[in-house]
């Protein structure tokens, strides 16, 4: 049980637009996205003294505060292993704003990965070291096994076997996210929606993993803003209740790697976060009205839904047919678009989308919301959190 | 072999008018140099693996042999090459003339009237049937030269036909295989490693794939400094820091695997398998399958385990399919359907395949044996001649069919050449069935340059296996 559960919230959120290439450097986009979330909670910059990143953001929270004007920062930290670290940012800024460690925390995720460096290259020419995180490599990448797609795709070929998933259940979460990025003019599908048969005749990229199947490299930033529930109550928004936020690492962990385990068709450190979500917070999946749900290949959607306990291992085809996933249904997920629909902004901007159910003013805004489900990368040291309406 | 029209005449060949007039004659009768003897059948059947019994020993030769018999051989010199006024060696000269002095076989279709047994002594009538315009492939321009061949028994009954085609072509310098291309080849992704796991490299320098073990006797891969369910580290506490291992058997099986497509990665052959293979000693590691297409990966499909060399100082595993060993017991007709599989079979391409499959068809075309002749005609190397090839394919289909089964027919087409260091995977099916017994199988042979060999071959099968032929005799 987290003591700081429905304590914190999020009380602004910013962001750029997002591109395929934004004409300047992440370090303005990161300062662009942190002054709007502060604006949008009407909180002055200089009132924010902590700043909670993971570990591939590369604007340093002392270039941030520099450029900010902020005299003081009590509370810093980075979170390891990338885009599972979205929903931790705002796990360590809960943390810091409950324990008093800070008073307001800025979390956020800035840079250009499609006009300066194609992050979906992955790691060939990387890690030429002899650390043990260099090391690690040396078991995948000598065999040509270097981008994000190639590792995803080894987990979507056994649980294709294992569970008799097809490509056209993968595509219904290409078509699920399009469908909502169609409606939202910050998306890059905006007016785009894509069918099935778009997505089969989508170009291979890693076996079984197709174009359609993939996010979207962009360039982008997005902010959060956190504080405490009581502080919350007197700014700008209504607040987004941090019910939980929490971590997760399960045993035979590596990062995108994780081949050597028993069963690679299932993502038990995401079902370390769910327990502690649904524990902390008193909730169940019946619980949940909307879901924003780290999508950077869909395969890797699946088995997040068999984590959280809205469907048995292996039953994720089944519960997301008949578009039980897209608005209208009985969870519509990622209703920004996703990052495969709106962008790929390592998740972050999944949680914004959250907080946005939460107000009430999503472009695909869902009935009657009281509580969305945020996670953060697949297959990697992960987190999640549950936003809600109601406090303690 | 894919041509394109050039478009252009034919004016490199001074007389081309002279040239297509010999189109359609045939040239004098050939006495073959050899007659079939059990000898050449023997070393033939070394070279090519062949093991059929009925074969081995001589005692009749494989009809893919048909035209080794006329084949000017060795003997008449390394090199050596026929000259005779027959109208396709004619033609084969004022090419040459005109500059077009590579020749590589591009397409063999034979069919056979009877098998051949030591004595049989063979005479060759062969007909020039057509002299292309110009066109220009991946070796360079040049003209496809088709001669259609009978072999007659010295009662001058037809034992063999064969149409057989070659690309006489105008070599480039520094062709597909040029030396002086001069881009350097990107290397692929090096391991590295520190002392806790450069005994696993270490080993696979000495061909050997270690797999750590901890004093509990548990196995671990990737290796850990210590054993993930006591605690201890590697190698006991008496001699932390000191690795202990066990040699992998080699034989595993597929647990998941994917194509690498998009980004291509310019240091690995397109498509590139990756597989995450489970060792029969239970640990998983991810390795490249080579010689198995896409379409033909499956979860669970048996491995084995091969090296190569990538790097200087650097030796990774890869994982290929099991191939089956010949069958021994006939294959029934009434037991194949259109659609059943042949098996994947890799076969190394090595200088004693490619220069041992040239003198064991006696071919004498220096390309074969010579890799500086290779080079002078734009390849990098020797190159594996079409009667191997043929060899090959035919010892395949018939390990696959068992004994009693006759070769009926076989068209070969040759694509990219096959060259030393090659993994040469044969893939297969049967398409068709035709009288009860006679069965169609279409195949491929596909290297990482692509398509080396394609074709069909026919086969007839016994109509019954002896075993409920002869009844209740067990």
């Amino acid at each position: 049980m987290l003591t700081n559960a429905r304590q914190t919230a999020i009380v602004g959120i910013g962001a750029t637009e997002f591109s395929k290439e934004s004409g300047r450097t992440p370090m303005r986009l990161a300062v662009e996205a942190c002054l709007a979330a502060c604006a949008d909670a009407g909180v002055d910059p200089s009132r924010v003294d902590g700043m909670s990143l993971f570990s591939m953001e590369r604007n340093h929270e002392i270039e941030v505060a520099r450029n900010l004007g902020i005299d003081e920062l009590r509370f810093f930290s980075m979170v390891n292993h990338g885009g599972g670290g979205g929903c931790a940012t705002v796990a360590m800024a809960s943390m810091a704003v409950h324990s008093g460690a800070a008073d307001y925390v800025l979390a956020y995720r800035a840079f250009n990965e499609r006009s300066w460096r194609r992050f979906g290259t992955g790691v060939a020419g990387h890690h030429t070291g002899h650390e043990a995180d260099d090391v690690s490599y040396s078991w995948t990448s000598p065999f040509g096994l270097v981008t994000p797609a190639q590792w995803a795709a080894m987990f979507a070929t056994r649980y294709m076997h294992d569970h008799g998933a097809t490509s056209e259940d993968f595509g219904r979460i290409a078509v699920a996210d399009r469908r909502h990025a169609a409606n939202n003019p910050a998306a890059f599908f905006h007016g785009r929606p894509i069918t099935l048969a778009e997505h089969q005749e989508s170009r291979m990229i890693a076996d079984p993993i197709r174009l359609l199947d993939c996010c979207q490299e962009s360039d982008g930033g997005q902010a959060l803003l956190i504080t405490t529930l009581d502080r919350a109550r007197d700014l700008a928004q209504r607040p987004a209740v941090i019910g939980a936020a929490a971590q997760g690492v399960a045993g035979g962990q590596w990062m995108m790697r994780s081949y050597y385990r028993d069963d690679i068709t299932g993502l038990p450190e995401m079902g370390v976060v769910a327990r502690q979500l649904w524990k902390s917070t008193g909730l169940g999946p019946t619980d949940i009205q909307t879901a924003m749900l780290y999508d950077h290949f869909t395969p890797l959607v699946l088995p997040q839904f068999e984590e959280f306990g809205f469907c048995g291992p292996g039953e994720a085809k089944d519960f997301i047919a008949d578009g039980a996933i897209e608005i209208g249904g009985r969870l519509p997920i990622n209703t920004n678009g996703g990052q495969l629909g709106e962008a790929y902004i390592h998740g972050m901007n999944g949680i914004a989308e959250g907080v946005r159910q939460v107000r009430g003013t999503s472009v695909n805004q869902v009935d009657d919301v009281t509580n969305v489900l945020v996670t953060s990368g697949s297959g990697v040291p992960t987190s999640g959190l549950v936003l809600t309406t109601e406090g303690p | 072999m894919e041509p394109m029209d050039t478009g252009a005449d034919t004016g490199m060949v001074a007389d081309w008018e002279t040239l297509r007039s010999l189109v359609g004659l045939t040239g004098q009768p050939t006495i073959a140099p050899v007659a079939v003897s059990a000898d050449v059948v023997s070393m033939w059947c070394v070279a090519m693996g062949v093991t059929d019994p009925a074969y081995v020993d001589g005692a009749a030769a494989p009809p893919a042999m048909l035209d080794v018999w006329s084949m000017v051989g060795l003997d008449a010199g390394i090199g050596a090459t026929a000259t005779t006024d027959d109208p396709h060696h004619r033609a084969y000269g004022m090419l040459s003339e005109a500059g077009f002095t590579g020749v590589v076989a591009t397409n063999s279709d034979q069919s056979y009237d009877r098998l051949l047994q030591p004595g049989d002594q063979l005479t060759r009538h062969t007909t020039l049937a057509s002299v292309s315009d110009r066109k220009r492939t991946a070796l360079g321009e040049g003209h496809f030269v088709t001669t259609e061949s009978e072999f007659r028994d010295h009662a001058g009954d037809r034992v063999g036909t064969l149409r057989f085609t070659v690309f006489k072509f105008r070599p480039v310098s520094g062709g597909p295989g040029g030396g002086d291309s001069g881009a350097p080849s990107p290397e692929r992704p090096r391991p590295r490693w520190n002392a806790d796991q450069a005994w696993h490299w270490e080993g696979l320098r000495d061909r050997e794939l270690r797999i750590q073990r901890f004093p509990s006797g548990r196995l671990v891969h990737p290796p850990q400094v210590t054993d993930p369910a006591t605690g201890e580290p590697a190698g006991g506490p008496e001699t932390a820091g000191h690795h202990d291992w066990v040699v992998a058997s080699g034989d595993a099986t597929l647990h998941s695997w994917t194509v690498t497509r998009h980004p291509p990665h310019p240091a690995f052959p397109q498509p590139n398998v990756v597989g995450l293979v489970e060792l029969a000693e239970g640990v998983r590691l991810v390795t490249n399958v080579v010689g198995v297409p896409p379409e033909r990966l499956a979860v669970g499909m048996p491995l084995v385990l091969d090296f190569h060399d990538t790097h200087e100082d650097v030796t990774l595993h890869r994982f290929r399919p099991v191939v089956p060993p010949r069958r021994d017991r006939p294959r029934p007709a009434d037991e194949v359907a259109a659609g059943d599989r042949l098996p994947l079979t890799p076969i190394d391409v090595t200088v004693d395949l490619v220069t041992g499959g040239a003198v064991a068809t006696r071919d004498p075309q220096d390309v074969h044996h010579d890799p500086a002749a290779a080079r002078d005609k734009g390849l990098p190397d020797v190159f594996m001649n079409i009667l191997t090839s043929t060899g090959l394919v035919t010892r395949w289909i018939g390990d696959w069919a068992g004994p009693g089964a006759v070769l009926d027919s076989v068209r070969i087409g040759l694509g990219s050449p096959t060259h030393p260091g090659d993994l040469l995977t044969l893939d297969g099916s049967v398409t068709s069935i035709a009288d009860g017994s006679t069965i169609e199988v279409a195949f491929t042979g596909r290297t990482e340059r692509g398509t080396h060999v394609h074709g069909t071959a026919t086969v007839v099968l016994p109509d019954s296996g002896p075993t409920s032929a002869s009844g209740s005799g067990g």
